[in-house]
């Protein structure tokens, strides 16, 4: 194949792609759907339940607070500290719940892992930026909340090259 | 007598000549990764080369001796974290072994898959990068945005898009989501049809030819003389591939193909990645084929397990780089002694003083990133 040829070629593949699909997600505006409600496991079975490995959930009524996910953490992140939950708030016997440092945790779901009482999954929640190092640490109270998402968007492969749809 | 022969690669910072001029090409240079190559060149040709790897040094290997065989997991991968699967299988299949714990059949499957699926996510983001150091802007693009169509599958699988923490010891951390097969295939497919298109506009293009030929030659002698691995060793003509030669998990059922080009240049180092994600493509397709359709996918293990006694392994596997060991002493308590990797891009690394002496100082992005070459493995 001649000089001419391949150079004719490289550009011809280039541009088809005039007729391609934006395949690029504009973010803010679309946002990608997952699978699940986010990362979850099942201590019965020992194995978990695929999803987002995002924010994590607290469940107030099933946490004892054993301090096993705050171990699990120990070796990996050390996000995870044991707090003192106020008295108007649901507590267990001895009142200490996890508090998740985000400017250090690594997302490996280790801590979900760890607890046998199905109180702590993950959620879908990704989006945790803050303007103060404070404002990344979440407290057993903030857990608790089911974040409000909007994703939907996912890709779709067509005639005309995949797209997020 | 060749240039090698009056001055070794260890010896490049040695004051020769008038004429010679000496530079450091990084380590805040975008196109050395995080390392240091000092050059010695005589107007346009290299005369010597001194590779200085170690700005990314994080003690990996020292972290492991303070953490149980679990707790291990998602510090192993940071080394490269766009193979992240990869790069913890030998450590998986050692602890595996020192734990004495069997692993379910499917998850052998899911294994292999996730390990394919990284491959590709791998040498993606290499070619994207070996792309733009010939300044080929189009070969950027493509490769980082059709990557989502696998990163979206390991999303999928493990819920993180890198750094995913999901080889265990005792299987995978969860097993595949619903309608995953339908989805992977799908996806598989149209990625493939993709990167086929890249042969027009890349790998057939005259201009990417020229400049690639014929350049940093590393014969069949010399590759198996410096003990590279993976693609380069393949690309010098030498067929090994690991998950031929020595399978793991389930590869010995699969039907794996190795691609082989005798020419050892830049031009095949940077083709012989492109056909193995082809291969790759093959594999997770025949992996979703016999995969059973279900099962367990992890023995159950508690958050700190207990050995057997004092014990070594070592375990090697195929990463997208080339063959990765991974060598786990035990004492019979519940961290490792000594964990030891054998990585493939500090092997590849030994070759590349002799492939750029006498080469121009042009070429020498092409050659040093057509080595496979990924620093903060080396420096782990």
């Amino acid at each position: 194949m001649g000089t001419a040829t391949g150079i004719i070629r490289a550009l011809n593949s280039g541009i088809k792609h005039l007729a391609i699909k934006r395949f690029t997600l504009r973010y803010p505006e679309e946002k990608l759907k997952f699978v699940g409600d986010g990362y979850q496991f099942d201590p019965s079975t020992g194995v978990g339940i695929a999803g987002l490995k995002g924010r994590h959930m607290l469940f107030h009524d099933h946490c004892t607070g054993c301090q096993l996910c705050s171990i699990a953490c120990e070796g990996v992140a050390e996000a995870i500290a044991m707090v003192k939950v106020p008295e108007e708030q649901k507590q267990n016997k001895k009142s200490i719940m996890p508090q998740i440092d985000y400017g250090k945790c690594v997302f490996c779901g280790l801590c979900v892992d760890a607890c046998p009482f199905y109180a702590l999954y993950m959620t879908n929640d990704y989006e945790l930026s803050s303007f103060t190092k404070e404002g990344l640490i979440y407290t057993p109270a903030q857990l608790a909340v089911k974040p409000y998402l909007t994703q939907d968007s996912e890709i779709q492969i067509t005639d005309r090259g995949a797209t997020h749809g | 007598m060749t240039m090698t022969d009056i001055m070794p690669p260890g010896l490049a910072l040695k004051k020769v000549d008038e004429r010679i001029m000496t530079l450091n090409v990084g380590p805040q240079h975008p196109g050395s990764g995080h390392m240091r190559i000092v050059v010695q060149i005589d107007g346009d040709y290299i005369v010597a080369c001194d590779p200085d790897p170690g700005y990314v040094h994080r003690g990996e290997e020292k972290m492991a001796e303070y953490r149980n065989y679990i707790t291990n997991v998602p510090h192993l991968e940071r080394p490269v974290i766009h193979d992240s699967c990869n790069v913890l299988y030998p450590y998986v299949l050692g602890a595996e072994e020192i734990l004495g714990i069997e692993v379910p059949e499917r998850a052998k499957y899911v294994r292999v898959i996730c390990s394919e699926l990284n491959r590709c996510i791998y040498t993606m983001y290499w070619l994207a990068i070996y792309g733009i150091f010939l300044g080929h802007s189009t070969m950027f693009m493509w490769p980082a945005g059709d990557r989502e169509l696998l990163i979206d599958l390991m999303e999928k699988v493990s819920g993180a898009r890198v750094t995913h923490a999901h080889f265990i010891p005792g299987g995978v951390r969860n097993d595949l989501p619903a309608n995953f097969e339908d989805v992977c295939l799908r996806q598989v497919n149209y990625f493939e049809k993709r990167i086929k298109e890249y042969a027009a506009v890349f790998y057939d293009n005259p201009i990417l030819i020229s400049r690639t030929q014929d350049t940093g030659i590393l014969s069949r002698e010399n590759a198996i003389r410096y003990g590279t691995t993976g693609s380069v060793l393949r690309a010098s003509g030498v067929d090994y591939d690991l998950r031929v030669k020595a399978p793991y998990d389930v590869y010995d059922e699969l039907d794996v193909h190795t691609n082989v080009m005798k020419e050892g240049d830049s031009y095949a180092r940077s083709k012989v990645p492109w056909l193995d994600m082809i291969e790759s493509c093959n594999i997770i397709r025949q992996a979703l084929q016999k995969m059973p359709k279900s099962g367990s996918v992890r023995t159950k293990l508690k958050p700190n397990p207990k050995t057997k006694g004092p014990a070594t392994v070592y375990k090697r596997v195929e990463s997208g780089r080339g063959s990765l060991g991974c060598y786990i002493v035990s004492d019979g308590k519940t961290e490792p002694y000594r964990v030891k990797m054998s990585v493939p891009s500090f092997r590849n690394l030994l070759a590349m003083p002799n492939l750029l002496i006498g080469e121009k100082l042009g070429n020498m992005p092409s050659v040093y990133w057509s080595l496979n070459y990924w620093p903060v493995e080396a420096d782990r």
